[in-house]
């Protein structure tokens, strides 16, 4: 098999790079509609026995436990029952490295007592937000999806009626095997606004051929005056002259080629815009509008207006905009996957604090031993009060340094592949990196945390001396 | 300029203000990043204790950027 391989990879490469050339030709890329909460399935999907819909970043984390259990499964099977009997191979060596490694990293920072309960907090985060962050290097995820169409429903309490909102969003077309795309090159633009375009073009050119005409018969007007004064040039009548002669003559010249060659001019502009989106294939400006006012008031009780959920293939849906509702989204970007692991890992810190101090570990916060004692008593209050204010900032920096970097992350993707769609790929190597660090950092801190809460500030070397013992 | 565009314009030049805050946590960062390779090139034995003590500090350095991160998000997605 490896011999077969050899040299020949660099071909594979090859067919990718062409493969990659030829998809992005055919089917354009798009930029999808980023929103920062985990998008709500259609209705109907709702997570089993909770009336509670799917969200498309819950779906990536029920994925990732997935992952984690079969990974599980498969090291506690590959594992030798007997200390002497070598490991059958393969993929399980990277588990041993992985743990082999970590566990001596993890040693020299928290090794004592409770290395086992931090080193088991620090793997299981360690796993679960590299898994959870490498998942935006899979393809299919974020771009894979619902197509559904961008429309909402606003209500409006001082008029009493529902207003149809359209947002941003890109054509529908049905390609290959009858899949519904979005396509890139055609953002939405509503037949309203598309109506609109058209009336100021025409307000545009009525305009330009009355300062056409008006040119032309101060011309006119201006060449008479000199004809009639032979340069006699008094600027006072030529003044008064001017504004009368140029009235009279405005309005012969409004019917004058020129003066239609520039009402020509600003409608032709107008019709090559339209044309240019027609060329890529786009159908705005050419399909009729059923409405003329995309704000209009839209009356649930008439239903005359458009359907918010046109079936794809169908004509209607030619009139809203639409945008992919990814099934899979990395939940790394959604704020309540961070949180959640931000809170386990705060309730942790507090709980092996605790265990290791009892009901010693509060005088951390509220410290009011030497307030009397000592002169500077009041400083350790404050010091105290400023941890417990610290605790609780540490859940927003956990779980918002992770959003941040694999949200954008994420859209540094969207971006790349976007703009080069062909060779993205340096981007999600760096990608693949800010995975392994912002994993590493988070299982990191839980342990280095950890480990503080289970030292004692005012007994530190009888604290010391009774563990080496 | 109607209105809508009024408010995008409001927030994008808001959000874009909002993470100069980070241009101090990245300050930060350099500083005590430098300041452990440093000593560690120095003093190689005591590579583990310093590196810890960096990640610390890089960390509550990268909180400051953090919260100007929190208060442009929030300008971008939930102020409507």
């Amino acid at each position: 098999m490896n011999s077969f391989w050899n040299g020949k990879r660099r071909f594979v490469a090859l067919l990718m790079f062409l493969a990659g050339v030829f998809v992005a030709l055919r089917v354009p890329p798009v930029i999808p509609f980023i929103q920062l909460p985990g998008e709500k399935f259609p209705e109907g999907f709702n997570i089993p026995f909770v009336d509670i819909r799917w969200t498309n970043t819950m779906v990536g984390s029920v994925i990732v436990w997935i992952v984690l259990l079969l990974f599980a499964i498969y090291v506690t099977r590959r594992r030798p029952k007997d200390g002497n009997e070598a490991p059958p191979g393969g993929f399980y060596y990277l588990f041993e490295v992985l743990f082999e490694g970590l566990m001596g990293f993890v040693g020299r920072i928290a090794g004592g007592r409770h290395f086992r309960l931090i080193f088991n907090m620090f793997m299981t985060i360690f796993l679960v937000v590299l898994m959870a962050n490498w998942m935006e290097l899979v393809p299919g995820v974020d771009t894979i999806g619902f197509i559904h169409p961008h429309v909402k429903e606003k209500y409006d309490a001082e008029k009493d009626e529902y207003k149809l909102v359209t947002t941003d969003g890109y054509e529908i077309y049905q390609g290959f095997l009858g899949i519904s795309y979005v396509n890139g090159q055609c953002d939405w633009i509503s037949p309203a606004d598309e109506a609109a375009a058209d009336q100021a073009a025409l307000a545009n050119a009525e305009q330009a051929r009355l300062a056409a005409a008006q040119g032309l018969a101060v011309q006119a007007a201006y060449a008479r005056y000199k004809a009639e004064h032979n340069g006699h040039g008094d600027d006072a009548a030529q003044e008064g002259g001017d504004g009368h002669g140029a009235d009279d003559h405005a309005e012969e010249a409004v019917e004058s080629d020129e003066a239609a060659a520039a009402y020509d001019e600003v409608l032709a502009a107008r019709e090559a815009e339209k044309q240019a989106r027609r060329d890529r294939s786009c159908y705005t400006g050419v399909a009729p509008a059923p409405w003329q006012d995309g704000y209009e008031p839209y009356d649930k009780t008439k239903a005359k207006d458009i359907s918010l959920h046109p079936d794809p293939r169908s004509d209607a849906a030619k009139l809203v905009p639409w945008v992919v509702l990814p099934f899979v989204r990395v939940p790394s970007t959604d704020l309540n996957m961070t949180l959640t692991i931000a809170l386990i890992s705060f309730v942790m810190i507090q709980f092996i604090g605790f265990k290791a101090l009892g009901i010693g570990y509060l005088t951390k916060f509220f410290n009011f031993g030497t307030l009397f004692k000592s002169p500077l008593g009041g400083i350790d209050v404050a010091v105290g009060l400023l941890e417990l204010i610290g605790d609780f900032a540490k859940i927003l920096s956990f779980s918002f340094r992770l959003l941040g970097n694999i949200f954008a992350g994420s859209i540094l993707l969207f971006v790349m592949s976007f703009l080069v769609p062909i060779l993205p790929w340096p981007f999600f190597i760096l990608e693949f990196f800010v995975g392994v660090i912002q994993a590493l950092v988070f299982a990191l801190l839980t342990a280095i945390f950890m480990n503080l809460a289970t030292i004692s500030h005012h007994h530190d070397d009888d604290h010391d001396q009774a563990e080496a013992h | 300029m109607d209105p809508q565009s009024t408010i995008i314009l409001g927030k994008a030049i808001g959000a874009g203000l909002a993470m100069i805050g980070a241009a101090g946590g990245g300050i930060g960062i350099g500083l005590s990043v430098g300041g452990a390779v440093q000593a560690m090139g120095r003093n190689p034995d005591h590579t583990a204790t310093i590196q810890t003590n960096m990640i610390l500090g890089v960390a509550f350095a990268e909180a400051v950027a953090i919260y100007a991160l929190v208060v442009s998000l929030i300008i971008l997605f939930v102020l409507s």
